[in-house]
């Protein structure tokens, strides 16, 4: 019925020649249209070149044409090989010359240049700051004020204990708002990170 | 027949051997303070049964020792190998050389927990065969894959030559175990003393007196690089041997017959048997057949080290590398994409250090892809292995080629 009504909805009257004499008709018509596309024509794939038609060699040669998929593990990229390993002369990295390296995006948008501009008393500062009053210099705000990282904020200094219970309590009153679906999709995602440095 | 003095043999070769090793301690005392004893007892009758095959002794009609039956001994008498159609098979379906006596295989089959005297046991046996196995495995990994990680080693060593591969190995073979051990028992049947069901093992069996120092200290942070220095080759806590002073009181079983033994798994009992029979192998038939036995048992099974990996930050730890090894910084970058709107995109990143592709993955998000490349970037660190790969112990055969000191690499990536 769904199909019926798209059609219906198209400016078939601007269009005489497609009209048929009636309607079931055309519906049939053109799914045998489309399954035949579909089947046979879009099918219808040039083979790979290795595997080569027999007019260009007739001896017997070998095909070497491997589906799409993940490199094997056991293949040690050519940067990796002890300096004295033959196989740096013999191999070829094929699969990055290929590639324009240059002109592939980056995963990150911009990637923060490291700018070491802080000082050992700037340091001081951030701890005495943190400690005067957790509450108000959290790390996202002394990151701002020093021009870092709140990563840099947290590797410079820790947070009080105080503040540590005060998080903690604000975590488990938000925790405790969650259904069984929110928490059970928040642990099936921990799980589903933790798969991907087991490389499962 | 031809007289087997497996006596002399076993004896002589094991108290050979470097006396440095824990385990072996327990054993080498044995052969020394078995003869001196004058006690008559039911284990010294046996004694004289198996040295009968040696020398040849006057008709025990006139013996001063009591007639034993078959039902008071703990484990099947030495003839009794011979007749033995379960022995027979077994030692034809292993291709075992047909210098490995049946006799020294129905001794592999007796487990300590069945017959405590060292002579008809298998103990001996089955340490020699747990240190020509894992010495075999360590330095086939080692060779073979010199930037394996610590951890992965252990778990690789695990799975050649732990326990619970021994014990699945002897299931393979056709083994059986016998309900209860004793002298009337077939010896083709494993024969060792089970815990009884519903035991839980480890709280019947806290491990104490290990090699480790301050054991007790649970909460104590145990370093991967200590237990190189303090456990087993699996890099578990080994339980330490005791001195000798106390080992040359203890040396003999108790005299009134009761086994006091403790009852041990049934994994415990087949995976000493396999180790046995390696033992058995290496010192009736020699180093070769050894090697070779190992090569066609253990090293033809499957073990995919790739799987073996845990990385719990991949990316931080392949920065570490490259900053470590004097390589570019890698910088990850979108090979190819599809479906990024939708609800299944894939993405497939690559992992970059310069010019050189170190690695590639893909994900449902890029985050992911990243991290999965990263993954594989370092499992193609760990994983190299040299193209020639050759063991310390082919230079034992005859006419090897000199020798060429093999691969060693820095170690893991610290962070």
């Amino acid at each position: 019925m769904a199909t019926s009504i798209a059609v219906s909805k198209r400016p078939i009257l601007g269009l005489p020649f497609l009209l048929p004499c009636c309607e079931p008709v055309t519906l049939q018509l053109r799914r045998a249209q489309s399954t035949y596309r579909r089947t046979k024509q879009r099918l219808r794939i040039k083979p790979d070149a290795s595997f080569g038609s027999s007019t260009d060699s007739t001896q017997a040669h070998i095909i070497y044409n491997p589906p799409s998929s993940a490199p094997s593990a056991y293949h040690t990229p050519l940067k990796f090989l002890p300096p004295n390993d033959v196989r740096r002369t013999l191999r070829t990295d094929t699969s990055s010359s290929s590639l324009n390296i240059d002109a592939l995006p980056s995963v990150f948008k911009s990637v923060p240049e490291k700018k070491y501009h802080l000082t050992r008393e700037d340091v001081e500062e951030i701890r005495k700051l943190r400690a005067s009053d957790p509450l108000v210099w959290s790390r996202w705000k002394l990151a701002q004020r020093f021009n870092c990282s709140p990563l840099f904020i947290a590797q410079a200094c820790e947070a009080s204990p105080q503040k540590k219970e005060i998080q903690r309590q604000v975590l488990e009153a938000v925790q405790s708002r969650w259904g069984a679906k929110r928490r059970m999709a928040r642990e099936d995602r921990e799980l589903r990170k933790e798969s991907w440095g087991r490389d499962e | 027949m031809k007289r087997l003095q497996l006596q002399r043999w076993s004896s002589s070769a094991l108290s050979s051997r470097v006396r440095t090793g824990s385990r072996l301690h327990r054993q080498i005392y044995y052969s020394g303070a078995r003869f001196q004893s004058t006690t008559s007892n039911s284990l010294q009758f046996e004694d004289d049964q198996s040295l009968a095959g040696q020398q040849p002794t006057p008709p025990s009609t006139n013996s001063p020792f009591p007639q034993f039956t078959k039902h008071q001994l703990p484990s099947p008498p030495i003839q009794a190998a011979r007749e033995s159609a379960k022995l027979a098979a077994l030692h034809a379906r292993l291709y075992l050389p047909s210098r490995l006596p049946l006799e020294t295989l129905a001794r592999c089959l007796v487990d300590t927990s069945a017959d405590p005297n060292f002579q008809f046991n298998n103990n001996s046996l089955s340490v020699l065969g747990h240190d020509l196995l894992t010495n075999y495995a360590s330095e086939h990994l080692v060779c073979t894959y010199p930037r394996l990680p610590l951890t992965v080693i252990f778990a690789a060593m695990y799975a050649y030559a732990g326990p619970k591969t021994l014990h699945a190995m002897s299931r393979e073979w056709g083994v059986e175990h016998a309900a209860v051990p004793g002298g009337e028992v077939d010896p083709g049947l494993l024969q060792f003393k089970r815990v009884a069901p519903g035991t839980n093992l480890k709280e019947a069996r806290p491990l104490v007196g290990t090699t480790r120092p301050n054991e007790d200290q649970t909460t104590w942070r145990k370093s991967i690089t200590s237990s190189v220095v303090y456990d087993n080759v699996f890099g578990d806590p080994e339980l330490a041997a005791p001195p000798p002073a106390e080992l040359s009181d203890n040396v003999y079983p108790t005299n009134d017959g009761i086994n006091s033994e403790p009852p041990v798994t049934a994994e415990v009992a087949s995976a000493n048997f396999v180790r046995a029979v390696v033992g058995a192998i290496y010192l009736h038939a020699g180093r070769q057949a050894a090697k070779r036995f190992f090569e066609q048992h253990f090293l033809s099974r499957q073990l995919d080290i790739s799987k073996m990996f845990n990385f719990s930050q991949p990316a931080r730890d392949l920065a570490r590398l490259c900053a470590r090894e004097n390589y570019e910084a890698p910088v990850a970058k979108i090979i190819s994409e599809t479906g990024r709107r939708s609800r299944s995109p894939v993405f497939v990143v690559g992992v970059f250090s310069g010019r050189d592709k170190l690695g590639e993955g893909a994900g449902a998000s890029l985050v992911e892809a990243r991290s999965r490349a990263a993954v594989a970037a370092l499992k193609g660190w760990y994983l190299y292995s040299p193209l020639e790969v050759r063991v310390p112990s082919a230079m034992e055969e005859d006419g090897a080629a000199p020798w060429k000191p093999v691969y060693v690499d820095l170690g893991e990536v610290i962070v």
